[in-house]
């Protein structure tokens, strides 16, 4: 049992940067839909529009202060790009979703 | 126009991804400048060209039209390709970096970018493009004037002509010489004649926004008027002249100092002429005010008419 939820959260290395405040709580909005997007593209088998989607959240995530949401994201970018098993990326985005869930502004 | 105007600079981003620019837009808002973004290629490349941005900071991989291909397109247009451009990549190859810079890039950043790194190497590709735009505007502005030197004079000459060629439509020149202005400056001294040579100018730029005043040498200016026909053309000089003759001169009162004007316009020259046939005119008519007696203005007359 768990003491607290609030251990397992992600939170921005900007939280504290009023600057950043707006933006960031933007990123963590619309994260949920961006690993939706993920999951349906996927689903599709689209891995192309998947690379891109993976692509971009390695390239922001970083700038918005979560460096290991965009290293979650780049080994789905470089699991297509190295033309990996349909399982392993499969199983990167489920990685990557199950951070992206811990993660709070 | 005249060479003085010193706006912000303005940076362009062309990214596909909306987290990038929302990221530069609160990172790069105390810095000087403009920023202006696109998430696709093709509407980047339209941007650089409408706002002729001094830095470009370019994604390499984006759907359709990568930033390779992006950046090519940009150093193979003429007006374009003096612009820096920064890739910005999270494709961290050094491969891909070699290409970048030599494809023309000027810089290269890793995304995720460090936030200071990213302001300094934006403030030092602006930097650059600053003394590129100040060599090039310094080598075509005279010192003494402020105007347009001669070597702009004949570049802008030629390109006006080739346009007003290529739309149909009708470009005057005309050339202005101060009279007696030897006699000036034996007699008064050449700060004096300086000055007058700087009051001129001043009165010349004072003209229509659209005319491109330049000092041709010595004491002769010649004035680019796009879209102007030689009887507007007239108009404009005889409006110069009478300035000119009415400007007081407070270090030498009750003097009145006046210039002669020759005007043409290229459509009356016939379909052979040149650009050099359009100076050779207006001289032709500057040369004939000073016979006729100075400060007046003399038109070159047509001697063909083409549509």
């Amino acid at each position: 049992m768990r003491l607290s939820p609030d251990l397992n959260t992600v939170r921005s290395e900007f939280a504290g940067d009023p600057d950043m405040s707006e933006i960031v709580a933007l990123f963590v909005r619309e994260l949920p839909q961006r690993i939706a997007a993920m999951h349906s593209a996927l689903t599709a088998g689209n891995l192309e529009h998947l690379r891109l989607l993976a692509h971009q959240l390695k390239g922001a995530a970083g700038g918005y202060g979560f460096p290991k949401l965009g290293e979650a994201a780049a080994l789905v970018d470089q699991g297509i790009k190295d033309g990996c098993d349909a399982n392993v990326i499969r199983s990167r985005v489920g990685m990557l979703a199950a951070f992206a869930a811990r993660i709070r502004p | 126009m005249s060479p003085s105007d010193v706006p912000l600079p303005k940076v362009l981003a062309i990214d596909d991804s909306e987290l990038i620019h929302r990221l530069l837009r609160v990172r790069l808002q105390y810095e000087q400048l403009e920023l202006h973004g696109s998430t696709k290629a093709e509407d980047g490349l339209r941007l650089a060209r409408e706002l002729r941005p001094d830095v470009i900071l370019l994604d390499i991989e984006m759907e359709g039209m990568d930033g390779f291909h992006v950046l090519q397109v940009l150093k193979s247009d003429i007006d374009l390709q003096d612009i820096p451009v920064i890739f910005i990549s999270a494709t961290a190859s050094m491969e891909d970096r070699v290409r970048a810079l030599d494809l023309g890039a000027i810089d290269f950043v890793g995304k995720p970018f460090e936030v200071v790194e990213l302001k300094a190497r934006v403030r030092s590709a602006l930097r650059v493009q600053h003394l590129v735009k100040m060599l090039a505007q310094r080598a075509q502005v005279d010192g003494l004037t402020g105007l347009w030197n001669r070597t702009y004079f004949d570049r802008r000459l030629l390109q006006e002509v080739s346009e007003a060629t290529r739309h149909n439509r009708s470009v005057s020149l005309v050339m202005c010489d101060v009279d007696g202005f030897k006699r000036l400056n034996d007699e008064r001294g050449h700060p004096f004649g300086d000055m007058v040579l700087e009051r001129v100018a001043k009165i010349l730029q004072g003209g229509r926004g659209s005319d491109v005043a330049c000092r041709y040498g010595g004491e002769e200016f010649g004035i680019i008027l796009p879209n102007t026909a030689a009887i507007e053309a007239i108009e404009v000089a005889e409006r110069y002249r009478r300035a000119m003759e009415q400007e007081i001169w407070a270090m030498a009162p009750g003097m009145v100092i006046t210039s002669s004007f020759g005007v043409a316009e290229f459509r009356n020259l016939g379909a052979d002429a040149g650009v050099n046939d359009l100076v050779q005119a207006a001289d032709g008519a500057l040369y004939r005010a000073k016979l006729n007696g100075r400060n007046r203005v003399e038109a070159a007359m047509a001697t063909h008419r083409t549509a």
